[in-house]
């Protein structure tokens, strides 16, 4: 969903998502904040949310967001709002052990 | 080997639900068996059945680690796979998100749409079109206890599911650690059946509900008649759940996960009772077989590994049985060994090793 200031970022996806994204791992999408850009690729891609996020809104805990390199964490999470050009990677956490 | 050829009918097939991916075993003699597929690779697999009731559609589900948990179905035998229109997820009002997806139960013979799905946390889903869509059952979302349910250590997870196949308005559900819960009108209400089992670790040990209810199975033929392994006993009911009868007796433990019948002997049960660290009592890995309803209980160890270094543990979603005669039966380790037994428990081979932890085994023939 695009709102008044919108802007374009880039979003890259990862490998395990290939199959809901139809192997398009890199986006063009508009949104003022993560939370619209998740919801823009959703409607374009539909369960994608469902794959980032809890159906209570929040990011599932092993889904990392980062917008220019820095994790949403220390943003505002799914409020930040995304400046125009800005690189959105979504990452699943690391794990092995 | 084409799918065609490798699940011509007649073939019998084994779904193993695995920390890793689904594995498909098939075999024409349940004596030498071989590994056709393995699926949806590194998901979690809770659970896995086969329905051929209309068509032959598989249906998995599929817990992530990181995008989300899924009913999956495929009806070409595990090669491709589509997800439902309307998933199971919960109203973003309620509060609640999906943890894991436990069981997926195809309804009543005669009633070839429905599908049956229990998850964590503990709600009842209910699908009419074969999986494509799904609700939640909401009585049992609303039921008035609710907010005094407690989870197991796996979960507030509803894992049981058995629609009585002589009531259509009639249906039992297994939740830990809340217990039994019956519906008589079609899951309109919900009542407890938990007369008589033990919940050992409250302060009272008989309540209404807070049961650890690990397993049970109606009878095939008496439909009053239902097998429970619990956290603290193993039971047996004669008046559908109104009440329970402790059948244990000499078994070494209260303790278990699964329980299945032979459906063509059903006073035929099999157990794995396990010790407090949660697999085989001593140094024989065993399966426990009655032969009379739960009067007496036998140790099966022929074919079955012993040893200092055996120590295996079964899941509640790790035994089952196929509807032979003698009936095969499975087990399924959390160490990834596969045993099965094509003479009703007399003896035993082990025809996989090396699996992922194993969470769940079903049976089936091709038709």
């Amino acid at each position: 969903m695009e709102t008044a200031s919108a802007t374009t970022v880039t979003v890259l996806l990862p490998q395990a998502l290939a199959t809901r994204v139809g192997d398009q791992l890199r986006a063009q999408v508009a949104g003022a904040t993560v939370r619209e850009v998740i919801v823009a690729l959703d409607e374009r891609c539909p369960g994608l949310r469902f794959n980032l996020c809890l159906e209570t809104g929040e990011l599932r805990p092993f889904v990392n967001v980062f917008v220019n390199g820095t994790h949403v964490r220390y943003l505002q999470w799914l409020e930040t709002p995304l400046p125009p050009g800005a690189v959105v990677h979504i990452l699943p956490s690391v794990a092995g052990g | 080997m084409s799918s065609a050829t490798a699940f011509a009918p007649g073939t019998h097939v084994l779904l193993v639900g695995t920390k890793r991916g689904l594995f498909i075993l098939t075999s024409r003699d349940r004596v030498e068996w071989s590994c056709q597929e393995q699926a949806l690779s590194g998901r979690r697999i809770f659970n896995a059945v086969f329905d051929q009731r209309v068509g032959r559609r598989l249906y998995a589900a599929e817990n992530g680690d990181f995008f989300g948990n899924f009913i999956r179905y495929s009806d070409d035998f595990g090669q491709t796979w589509q997800e439902p229109e309307r998933g199971i997820q919960f109203q973003e009002e309620s509060g609640l998100a999906l943890a894991n997806i436990w069981t997926i139960v195809p309804g009543r013979a005669d009633d070839t749409e429905t599908v049956y799905c229990g998850v964590d946390p503990a709600s009842l889903w209910v699908s009419h079109d074969r999986g494509v869509t799904w609700e939640q059952n909401a009585a049992l979302a609303n039921h008035p206890t609710r907010e005094h349910w407690n989870p197991g250590a796996g979960g507030l997870c509803l894992h049981t599911i058995a629609p009585d196949y002589s009531n259509s308005n009639r249906m039992w559900i297994g939740i830990s650690s809340v217990g039994c819960l019956r519906t008589d009108d079609g899951g309109e209400t919900w009542t407890f059946a938990n007369k008589n089992t033990r919940a050992s670790y409250l302060p009272d040990p008989y309540p209404e509900y807070g049961q650890c209810i690990h397993r049970f199975v109606q009878h095939p033929t008496q439909p009053e008649t239902l097998y429970q392994q619990n956290h603290c006993g193993i039971y047996k009911s004669v008046n559908a759940g109104a009440d329970w009868i402790d059948i244990q007796r000499d078994l070494p433990s209260e303790f278990g996960f699964p329980i299945v019948l032979d459906s063509h002997h059903p006073n035929t049960v099999f157990v794995i009772v396990e010790g407090e660290e949660r697999n085989n009592i001593g140094d024989q890995f065993t399966i426990y077989r009655t032969r009379d309803g739960g009067e007496q209980w036998e140790a099966l160890r022929n074919g079955l590994p012993s040893g200092k270094e055996v120590r295996l543990g079964v899941l509640r979603h790790g035994m089952c049985a196929d509807e032979q005669d003698p009936c095969g039966v499975y087990v399924g380790t959390n160490t990834g060994q596969l045993f099965a037994s094509a003479d009703g428990g007399d003896s035993w081979k082990m025809i996989a090793d090396f699996l992922p932890s194993i969470y769940s085994v079903t049976a089936t023939v091709i038709q």
